[in-house]
């Protein structure tokens, strides 16, 4: 290893200066508000996974809010966990932003208008900004250096990349078969289906396991994941994938059922590994993210359970059933507790780096609202679930996710306000000659 | 004999686990307790950043010739962790349950990002550059760490 390269992104001078990450934080939220809008005002929107509703709550939601929270922390913790630098953190931070919140925009748009323009100028905006992130990641992360560690998390988190960017291909293809009629060789659920468990479980699952592998563990102090499960996790879940998608593709039913199961089954493993681990915590307080981060993995575990019942039972209500679960309740619930540890960390960090007293993480945003929050996380949950059998009950479901997410983006904005007047406090201090 | 990186990584673990107990005890406004175990963690982590700064970076630095490098970080890091540890201990003091809550949250987040770089970057690049002096340092870093644990 030279010398240069020797030197990861170990420096303060690397984090990249606030307001990268913090874009995605706070336009996120707005994906969710936008999502509740749409049970509101949209036709029976969950009474079927093929609703132009449905299709364009499921975009807010996996290319929106979950997008960009994960784009945006990423940039945040590829440097610190497989020493990555992105070239010119701003500029990437700045350009992926846009194309991803006009991509997810477009897309959502247009499946909810049923504009088709909109539908593929989304996707194709989407699937740039997604590039520039993915092609910025992939040099920052050749320019890293190869070390040998004991813990998966650094290969895991390359693998998830590789699941975003077959999402992104998939999508595409999608757009331009519905938008442009581009003439697929495969039937159009079919490819809609790799699209999704793609999206689910190489891009989303296998990043909330990398994630998990470093952060239960360690924030919440608890035993570490067993080596041999990390190790073959993602690995297994990346071929299971490929192999499903092949079985889909050559139409071998049973064959792609039981790689269905199993490809469920070890994301149940996970699931139930992590509460576990979590219920061995040494933490004797656990706070509103810590058990809305465990609510998130029975969420998981029952959308699971929904999508097993799909697999041979092909009604329409357990596949929105399954998606309303996993998305709202698993990873909405586990993205929304990270987040209020990851923005008043990041606060806290910059003020402090820039030689400010900086007030502690529960004075930059306290526990109650957090709790409220999350609290309403769950009630939204309930109501979205029963929205799928009761379909009167969608804009009920709706209005509260509007609230829901409108509040969280309300407490993040707390913290950027606390953060603020730290900074204008400590300013006549620093302005004393000294 | 265990690599750094096991040695070190085990070490952050016992320091947690010291952590968690004050915290505990602390959450239960058991003063006395929380102060006992909090002095425990404290010696814990000063006997860690010691042995860090006195045995491991120095040989990192003459290996590599990198003074200006992760280690400084890891220094400053130190410094932040240690200022911090003092506003814990201020907190244990005033007996003020919310502000040692605070605290406590923002030490193990800065605590924890910081054992990541550590355990995923420096350590497996001390393991890399050190290979020959490895079971050396080892068992320096062990006395390092033995003995300030029991001072």
């Amino acid at each position: 290893m030279s010398k240069a390269k020797a030197n990861p992104g170990l420096a303060y001078e690397d984090t990249p200066p606030l307001s990268a990450p913090l874009r995605f934080f706070l336009t996120a939220p707005l994906f969710g508000i936008c999502a509740g809008l749409v049970l509101i005002f949209g036709d029976d929107v969950l009474s079927s996974r093929w609703t132009p509703g449905a299709l364009a709550v499921v975009h807010l939601f996996a290319a929106g809010f979950m997008l960009q929270v994960m784009v945006g922390a990423l940039q945040q913790i590829l440097p610190v966990v497989a020493g990555a630098r992105f070239p010119a953190p701003m500029s990437i931070a700045a350009i992926s932003h846009v194309l991803l919140l006009l991509g997810a925009s477009g897309l959502a748009g247009g499946f909810a208008l049923g504009v088709v323009d909109a539908l593929i100028g989304g996707a194709v905006l989407l699937v740039t900004g997604i590039s520039v992130f993915l092609v910025a990641g992939l040099i920052s992360l050749l320019r890293s250096p190869s070390l040998k560690t004991n813990s998966h998390a650094p290969r895991d988190l390359r693998l998830a990349l590789v699941g975003l960017g077959v999402t992104a291909v998939l999508g595409l293809i999608l757009a331009l078969t519905l938008g442009a009629g581009l003439s697929l060789p495969l039937p159009l659920p079919t490819v809609v289906d790799m699209h999704a468990a793609w999206g689910w479980l190489g891009w989303g699952g296998t990043l909330l396991a990398a994630t998990s592998w470093v952060v239960v563990p360690m924030f919440q102090i608890t035993p570490g994941y067993p080596a041999r499960f990390t190790r073959w996790w993602a690995p297994g879940v990346l071929a299971g994938l490929v192999l499903w998608s092949l079985a889909h593709a050559l139409e071998t039913k049973v064959t792609g059922m039981v790689l269905g199961v199993a490809l469920v089954a070890v994301f149940a493993a996970f699931a139930l590994l992590t509460l576990h681990l979590q219920s061995r915590t040494r933490r004797s307080t656990p706070d509103a993210p810590f058990r809305a981060f465990r609510g998130a993995m029975g969420a998981m575990l029952a959308g699971l359970l929904a999508l097993s019942i799909n697999l041979v039972h092909d009604a329409d209500h357990w596949s929105v059933l399954a998606g309303v679960l996993i998305l709202h309740g698993g990873f909405g619930g586990a993205i929304s507790s990270m987040l209020y540890k990851i923005v008043p960390f990041l606060a806290w960090l910059h003020l402090t780096q820039a030689g400010v007293r900086a007030p502690n993480m529960k004075k930059l945003l306290p526990d109650t609202p957090v709790r409220q929050q999350l609290r309403l996380h769950l009630a939204v949950l309930l109501a979205l679930v029963l929205a799928v059998f009761v379909s009167a009950l969608g804009p009920l479901a709706g209005m509260l996710m509007v609230l829901e997410f409108g509040w969280l983006l309300f407490n993040l904005v707390r913290v950027l306000h606390a953060w603020k007047s730290a900074r204008e406090a400590d300013e006549p201090l620093r302005a004393r000659p000294s | 004999m265990s690599t750094i990186a096991e040695l070190m990584t085990h070490d952050h673990r016992a320091c947690d686990h010291d952590f968690a107990r004050a915290e505990t005890l602390a959450a239960k406004a058991d003063w006395s307790g929380a102060a006992e175990a909090l002095d425990a963690f404290a010696r814990a982590l000063n006997a860690h950043f010691d042995a860090e700064e006195q045995h491991l970076f120095p040989a990192f630095e003459a290996a590599t010739g990198m003074t200006h490098g992760p280690t400084h970080v890891m220094r400053a890091e130190h410094r932040d962790m240690r200022d911090a540890l003092e506003r814990l201990q201020a907190a244990l003091r005033a007996q003020d349950g919310d502000d040692f809550a605070g605290e406590a949250e923002t030490l193990l987040i800065m605590m924890q990002q910081h054992n990541m770089k550590e355990e995923n970057m420096l350590y497996p690049m001390c393991e890399a550059h050190l290979a020959r002096v490895q079971d050396e340092l080892c068992t320096l870093l062990s006395q390092a760490l033995a003995a300030e644990h029991t001072a």
